[in-house]
């Protein structure tokens, strides 16, 4: 019989192993406009350009994917029209960074403050075993006396 | 009529003042007698307000475009519906909502504590009700009102935006409204738990209703937002991490942290702390929604009615932030809980890391809208924060938070023990396993897709597997049949079940997020009449071509029929309006919608020798946003439908 422990991991290591890289696929016009900006409308995505003013724009984006060019050389192209503002997305670098970095900072940190404050809480390590008046816990129960438990339990009445 | 609603506002707003002053009164002399008379004053706001806002809506019917107001958000030709819906179609009438909204939940608190007149809660609360009212209507008389009028009488008003005359832009911005104000009735009896020291819970039991409630408002407007965006905007796609989406996404996930654990300081009364902390920072990011909505401070695809009323409400955002911080720190010893967790592993512990999670993603999508800002401040450089930023930075935590929703609702209280863990997810992670397996086996490729579709799986087979065995369990011991027994638990623990439809709508959600996202197919084309354009297994066919008047616009429509495998299975209308008093023609989406996927056309172009410019997109899964979206919404309700004395088991 394989322990639980060892089950949760192997099936872990399964689903780890079918999450393989994407393959890539053809680049689609959208997924270039997506990290542009309309030039006309500041602010506005072009991918949701409402003003029409930002068609040149998507014809020099299907005019570039028609000569095999990549996301990043098309994008490059509109950067040296326009400059940085034309991005829809921060380059990684500098300032920006606190940007990328900083909700997985704040995460790591709420993470790490749960576990100390749960740690702190709890009673695990020095009474893990023992019960609000310092007693030892009570023994576990039986077969039978956990097939009453499980039927009174079906009974009550848990809310959430 | 203007003169009726300019004083009925000021009279609303005296009130609110006076509700104030006799309330601080009352609590200062501890005198019943003035809280009463508060406590009718704020009544009064209600009357005032309803009185101002029924006056609004009649200029709008009788087309009264000497109010700046009514000239600027309708014309004569505007339908009747939308005439009285552009009452929130600008600043000033949303703060007129507002206002409105505000002052009936403020009744309405009045009404539920009618038999309980001397709670020692119940002051304090008028008191944050009545000051909160107070600020709005201070906008509204002094700074930003619907009333005013204009040098002159136009002929006729400007009208509505085209992209608003739709019926999800109709209910969007109002249930949006209605769960930022909701939030103010906990965050009032906060205040007031914090200021009496109050450490019991019985301010979350009193606010519990007002809570979900809220929650289902925001739920309902988000959704109908990603809905009007998806049909109207004809981008094709439903969320653009636009900043005004965010503001009300930001509140939404605080409150759904808040939410839970309410759950456990009602349940073990501990979280007293964290509780106070959830609901001042949910109530906060409401007032900042509404302020980034209505203040133009941002650049918005929502820039429909903003001009500057940023000053007043940072002022009242600082007010609110340095008053409840303060009470908070005061009353920090009274409401802390020593020890009050017991293991890594029980439900309280995942809950705060569901927590963690949430508000991990409030911080992200906070920074990433606040972030111009803060970039233009600190390097002098404007940069933009899109779409792809969002995707890239938040998609993580999504998918972190899914697994957790998994976990939370089958692990015990207290403490969970190794059996109890293999005995409720062995069989799910199976399951997921089993969706990996076959997913990848069905040619899909992208990890996030993957691991999206695998965790939903395994979410999705927890609740099932746990209200499987619930029914089995109730069977055993009533010796009801399955589908007596099915619906009966599903009423009798309504607010259980209803907690896990509202994660399956999510799961449902997240199945249709990814979906259409992974596995969108895109095509454009020119079309002259009888040629095709194919997309993945559609082919869709320029037949027909029209002009005609609807109402307040002019449409040109063109008619696909589509087909598969050469067999017509329909046609759609692909359409351009050019409305009354618009600058310019409008796309409307043409829509064919299975549970399988969307086929998305609009016709950004017609050419004078009737040639038309398509763009078609295959969006596989989408219906099951709005269907998860629906079922969360559904399961909010069950949750709070309250328990009669006397319940059949």
């Amino acid at each position: 019989m394989i322990p639980f422990r060892q089950k949760a991991a192997i099936l872990l290591v399964l689903s780890l192993l079918l999450v393989s890289p994407d393959i890539g696929l053809a680049l689609s016009e959208s997924e270039v406009s997506e990290s542009l900006l309309c030039f006309a409308c500041p602010g506005e995505p072009l991918s949701i350009d409402r003003c029409g003013g930002g068609d040149q724009m998507p014809a020099a984006i299907s005019r570039m994917l028609g000569e095999g060019k990549s996301k990043e050389e098309i994008l490059q192209y509109f950067v040296g029209e326009f400059g940085e503002e034309i991005l829809t997305i921060p380059p990684k670098r500098g300032f920006n960074l606190v940007a990328y970095i900083g909700p997985f900072a704040v995460l790591l940190l709420g993470v790490a403050v749960a576990f100390l404050l749960i740690r702190k809480w709890s009673s695990a390590g020095t009474h893990a075993d023992r019960g609000a008046d310092g007693t030892a816990s009570p023994p576990p129960l039986g077969d039978a006396d956990r097939r009453r438990v499980e039927e009174a339990l079906s009974n009550f009445h848990e809310e959430d | 009529m203007v003169t009726f609603g300019t004083l009925s506002q000021f009279a609303a707003l005296a009130f609110s003042l006076l509700t104030m002053a006799c309330l601080l009164l009352g609590v200062m002399r501890d005198d019943g007698r003035w809280v009463q008379a508060g406590r009718r004053c704020l009544v009064s706001v209600a009357a005032c307000a309803t009185l101002a806002s029924i006056a609004l809506g009649y200029l709008f019917l009788s087309n009264n475009f000497q109010v700046e107001y009514v000239a600027s958000y309708s014309d004569r030709a505007l339908p009747l519906f939308y005439k009285l819906t552009a009452f929130w179609a600008g600043q000033k009438g949303s703060l007129l909502f507002w206002a409105w909204v505000l002052s009936l939940f403020s009744a309405l608190v009045v009404y539920n504590n009618r038999r309980d007149p001397d709670s020692r809660l119940t002051p304090y609360v008028y008191l944050v009700l009545g000051g909160t009212l107070s600020f709005f209507l201070f906008l509204l008389c002094v700074v930003s009102s619907p009333f005013d009028l204009l040098d002159f009488v136009p002929k006729d008003g400007q009208g509505l935006n085209p992209m608003l005359q739709n019926p999800g832009m109709v209910f969007h911005p109002p249930t949006l409204f209605l769960g930022y104000i909701g939030f103010t009735v906990p965050f009032a009896y906060a205040i007031a738990a914090m200021t009496t020291g109050t450490t019991d819970a019985s301010w979350i039991k009193k606010t519990r209703a007002w809570n979900v409630l809220s929650w289902i408002f925001l739920t309902v407007g988000i959704i109908l937002g990603g809905q009007w965006a998806y049909v109207e905007l004809g981008w094709g796609g439903y969320w653009a991490w636009d900043p005004v989406e965010n503001a009300s996404f930001i509140p939404w996930l605080a409150s759904t942290a808040f939410i839970h654990t309410a759950i456990i300081q009602e349940r073990r009364g501990i979280m007293k702390v964290w509780n106070m902390a959830l609901i001042l920072l949910t109530f906060l990011l409401c007032i900042f929604g509404t302020y980034l909505v209505r203040s133009g401070v941002l650049q918005s695809v929502h820039d429909f009615g903003a001009t500057g009323l940023g000053g007043y409400f940072l002022a009242f955002l600082a007010i609110a932030t340095i008053g409840g911080v303060y009470l908070l720190a005061e009353s920090y010893r009274q409401f802390k809980t020593p020890n009050a967790l017991e293991s890594y592993l029980s439900r309280e512990s995942t809950f705060l890391f569901n927590n963690v999670i949430l508000l991990a993603l409030a911080f992200a999508t906070l920074l990433g809208t606040v972030f111009p800002f803060l970039s233009e401040a600190i390097t002098g450089n404007k940069v933009t924060v899109g779409q792809p930023f969002f995707n890239q930075v938040n998609t993580p935590l999504f998918l972190v938070l899914i697994a957790i929703t998994g976990v939370c609702p089958l692990i015990g209280w207290r403490k969970a023990s190794p059996e109890n863990l293999r005995k409720n997810f062995l069989r799910p992670a199976l399951f997921a396993l089993a969706a990996a397996v076959v997913l990848f086996a069905s040619g899909i490729r992208m990890s996030y897709a993957l691991l999206s579709f695998t965790l939903c799986a395994f979410v999705a087979g927890t609740i099932l597997q746990e209200f499987v065995l619930a029914v089995l369990s109730r069977k055993a011991v009533t010796g009801e049949a399955s589908w007596t027994a099915a619906p009966r638990l599903l009423w009798r623990m309504r607010r259980r079940y209803g907690g896990h439809l509202v994660h399956l709508g999510l799961v449902l959600v997240v199945v249709g997020i990814t979906g259409s996202s992974a596995f969108k197919l895109e095509a454009q084309g020119t079309l002259s009449k009888g040629e095709s354009l194919a997309i993945g297994e559609y082919e869709l066919k320029y037949e027909n071509f029209r002009k005609y008047e609807k109402l307040n616009r002019t449409i040109y429509a063109a008619t696909l029929g589509v087909f598969t495998d050469g067999a017509r299975i329909g046609s759609l209308d692909a359409e351009r309006r050019y409305y009354v008093n618009a600058r310019q023609p409008t796309t409307e989406v043409s829509l064919r919608s299975t549970l399988k996927e969307d086929l998305y056309v609009t016709m950004p172009g017609i050419s004078r020798n009737g040639d038309i410019t398509l763009k078609v997109a295959v969006n596989p899964l989408l219906v099951w946003i709005w269907i998860g979206g629906g079922l969360m919404v559904l399961g909010g309700i069950l949750a709070i439908i309250p328990k009669r004395r006397r319940e059949t088991p």
